[in-house]
């Protein structure tokens, strides 16, 4: 791990450390939305935990976890010490101090507006620079990124870069590109409002901006799981990746179009026309691709691994995989869930689908399958696979593991499934208290607390992850497993530039976004400045007002 | 970052698919979303080329001004209480308002005290109440024919000198106020729910009390007293506003409250207010 093992251990103990409160507020909405009598019964503490819930794990636990992951990715896949270690760390503190100021804000109450911001509504200042600051600071990370692969190409350019390295730096250019929407919204339309220097708000330049970055960000936090799918699953489960090509191939497509896509979350939105509607829609079911190449691949991988462990006959190999692996039974349940996530969002994305949809419970039912099932259970197996390397102890316990890694898995399914009912049943997304003595009410009062059930089994779920987490790394069980990556079955002894690289990946993407984004954000500055005045929700708002 | 040699040149295979692929997409979306697809409308024909462009891109009619003509703007009254136009009713002059009032004796009584029930007394009336009705007159915001022709012959002027005559009269509307006030204490039981419209309002039907604007609780220029004033002509006004037959109430606020009142509501609020026969005898 040379210089990186603190740096991940950093990163990935912060993560870690905000996701367990983050699910006990999340546990506890979905008991303050149920029929059940909740601990607190108050709306305005819905928003505030809601709020929080929602910075924590969409941008805190996601970003500290792919940049710690990055490191230790760039270190152990180049084989070298990382390149600018101090920067790293300015740029850990840059988040860090962001995290606390946005945290604090909220927990203040004075910024219950939800992680996507939703303008008019005005926050405090300390929020919106909070989340500037830690998105803003992941950049160091994404430079890092860049200059170690581009120095790694430099002093070895007769050789490809492996994939692994070649995966985070697509993260890394994912990162910039997606977050340039939100950093753009937070310095253009937010932060001059919360500091009181207008008091108006564009709200459809803001939510055009936020688009940008709402879809991309989605794959951002996919990205660390499709990298362990790639290169840490079939190494565990004993094989060789089918196809090293191929996993570039997904890699660059994820990039070119996870981003001039996002205006699917804007169906319903009057700002702009059908047609750029229509084009973003259409070009994102091109994510079905790169998806599909994955499954495709993973499979051909595991079978490659079955196979070679003795599996015979057709389904044969299946059997024989190592499934007390955390990371190979995670694999298959991390699959039935973007499965499952996967059509729904295509659902999500279809322009006529959308209405019958759009703010329902389907819509958070739908991403706490896709990134609280597949992706965040992605995470906790890269954490179990890292963390002998970056604590130097062995996990305690494998099987311990498997159990919270089940847990997860139902309360997920337990959770979402009756929440996507319940959204085709007409139940609004966003709704603190529901009148469950309505009889249109009353039907899902069955189905959502069902839902509460599952959610106290993700909580049980998250508090055994920190507990085996924490006894590893103060355990007594020293050792120390290198983070292997899997070779391909032909690893690549030299792959096209163009494979190599993201000069033409990065040049097609600009023209795309040009294409996608130029006209529905360059119409606010000449056709339609719609200002409306910001409703602040800080408390010297007088509880909330036009300012 | 290091840059590959060739990896942005057509003449490689994969810049050239991928440029391909990208173009391909690209094209058939915007063709699909900008000319074939948004051409079709629910409930009205296909659109035309241009117009499924314009469509696409969200530039509809709805961005220009409307194409039908903006409805004529409706005030109730010229009247605003300005310092200029409070400058022209201080300015005026008692002595020159004798003489113009001389065409008011027929209906409105010698020296402003009416005879006729229907006929409001102008005797102590604020003179901001009688420039404006004057001015809501001539311009017919206030619509009655006989009051109209007046006015019209009338300058500004001729009105603040009339208003200013009347408001200096004594043994009016003033004075009469001051009495009626005490002696509403004296009341029957009848008018209990008057009186409390009168000085309570009715909180739950958004109504405040009359004596908020037009006294003793508060009085708002432009409110006429109340109290001395004829029964049935109050009663008449109420009635017009709560029909819209009068509209000149500024801020719309007689229209508002009348609106939310019974007919014995207003015929229990004209009788508290309205002056007995045997006072208004005694006062002349």
């Amino acid at each position: 791990m040379y210089n990186s093992r603190r740096l991940t251990l950093y990163h990935c103990w912060v993560a870690f450390a905000l996701f367990l409160p983050a699910v006990v507020l999340g546990a506890w909405q979905m008991l303050m939305r149920s029929p059940l009598p909740p601990p607190l019964q108050d709306p305005n503490a819905y928003y505030l935990s809601v709020t929080l819930h929602g910075t924590v794990m969409a941008y805190v636990v996601t970003t500290f976890f792919a940049m710690g992951f990055g490191y230790a990715v760039t270190a152990t896949s180049l084989g070298r010490p990382i390149r600018g270690v101090w920067a790293a760390w300015i740029g850990f503190a840059i988040c860090l101090i962001g995290t606390v100021m946005a945290a604090a804000a909220v927990l203040a109450g004075e910024a219950s507006v939800l992680y996507t911001f939703y303008p008019p509504l005005l926050a405090s200042a300390w929020y919106y620079s909070g989340a500037f600051l830690l998105i803003g600071g992941s950049m160091i990370w994404v430079v890092l990124m860049i200059v170690n692969m581009a120095a790694w190409k430099r002093d070895y350019p007769d050789k490809p870069v492996p994939l692994a390295m070649f995966a985070i730096t697509a993260t890394a250019l994912l990162w910039a590109w997606t977050a340039s929407g939100v950093l753009v919204e937070l310095l253009r339309v937010l932060l001059p409002s919360a500091f009181g220097w207008t008091t108006l708000i564009d709200v459809g330049l803001a939510r055009t901006l936020f688009s940008v970055t709402l879809h991309g960000i989605v794959y951002f936090w996919l990205m660390p799981a499709y990298i362990a799918f790639y290169t840490l699953l079939p190494q565990a489960a004993g094989g060789r990746l089918y196809s090293d090509t191929m996993g570039r191939l997904t890699f660059i497509m994820f990039l070119i179009f996870s981003l001039p896509v996002g205006m699917h979350h804007l169906f319903a939105d009057p700002e702009h026309g059908v047609g750029f509607k229509f084009l973003q829609s259409f070009l994102t079911f091109f994510v079905v691709l790169p998806t599909l190449l994955t499954v495709y691949s993973i499979c051909a991988s595991l079978e490659i691994a079955g196979r070679h462990r003795g599996g015979r006959g057709l389904l044969g190999w299946i059997g024989a995989l190592p499934w007390d692996e955390p990371m190979v039974l995670v694999a298959a349940l991390s699959l039935v869930m973007l499965g499952g996530g996967g059509f729904g969002g295509i659902i999500n994305m279809s322009y006529a689908m959308n209405s019958m949809i759009h703010n329902t419970s389907w819509v958070p039912a739908h991403f706490h399958l896709i990134f609280g099932g597949a992706v965040v259970i992605m995470y906790f197996a890269i954490a179990y696979e890292m963390w002998p390397q970056i604590t130097g102890k062995l996990l305690r316990s494998k099987k311990l593991a498997r159990r919270q890694l089940w847990l997860w898995f139902w309360g997920i399914m337990i959770v979402t499934i009756p929440w996507h009912i319940t959204g085709l049943m007409g139940q609004p997304r966003r709704v603190a208290v529901f009148d469950y003595d309505d009889p249109l009410v009353a039907r899902t009062g069955p189905l959502v607390i069902i839902s509460v059930i599952g959610g106290m089994i993700l909580l049980l779920s998250a508090i055994l992850l920190i507990f085996i987490l924490v006894r590893s790394h103060f355990g007594e069980r020293t050792g120390e497993i290198p983070l292997r990556y899997a070779l391909a079955v032909n690893p690549p002894a030299h792959v096209p530039s163009s494979l190599n690289g993201f000069a033409l990946w990065n040049t097609i993407l600009l023209v795309l976004m040009l294409v996608a984004y130029g006209y529905p954000i360059g119409q606010f500055a000449l056709l339609k400045p719609h200002s409306v005045p910001a409703y602040d929700v800080t408390s010297h708002s007088d509880g909330g007002g036009a300012r | 970052m290091a840059r590959d040699k060739g990896v942005l040149r057509l003449t490689n295979p994969w810049p050239r698919f991928a440029w391909l692929a990208g173009a391909a997409i690209v094209g058939i979306s915007l063709a699909l979303g900008f000319l074939v697809l948004d051409r079709y409308q629910q409930n009205d024909p296909p659109l035309g080329l241009w117009g499924a462009i314009c469509w696409g891109l969200g530039i509809t009619a709805d961005l220009g001004p409307a194409r039908e003509a903006a409805p004529t703007l409706r005030t109730p009254s010229r009247i605003a209480w300005t310092s200029s136009t409070l400058g022209q009713i201080r300015a005026g002059d008692a002595q020159h308002g004798s003489f113009i009032a001389l065409n008011c004796t027929a209906c409105h009584g010698e020296g402003g005290m009416s005879q006729s029930t229907f006929i409001p007394t102008l005797t102590g009336m604020d003179p901001a109440v009688i420039f404006k009705q004057l001015d809501d007159y001539r311009s017919g915001k206030r619509p009655w024919g006989v009051m109209g022709a007046i006015a019209k012959a009338l300058s500004i002027r001729d009105s603040a000198d009339v208003a200013a005559y009347y408001a200096a009269r004594p043994n009016g509307l003033a004075a009469i106020a001051h009495e009626g006030s005490l002696r509403g204490e004296s009341r029957s039981k009848e008018s209990d729910s008057a009186r409390h419209l009168a000085f309570m309002g009715d909180e739950q039907r958004g109504i405040p009390p009359c004596t908020a604007c037009h006294g003793p609780h508060g009085y708002k220029i432009g409110a006429p007293p109340l109290a001395g004033q004829h029964a049935a002509y109050i009663e008449r006004q109420l009635a017009a506003f709560a029909q819209r037959l009068r509209q000149n109430d500024i801020n719309e606020q007689m229209r508002t409250i009348a609106m939310q009142l019974t007919p014995s509501e207003m015929h229990a609020l004209a009788a508290f207010y309205g002056a007995p026969e045997s006072s208004r005898v005694a006062n002349k």
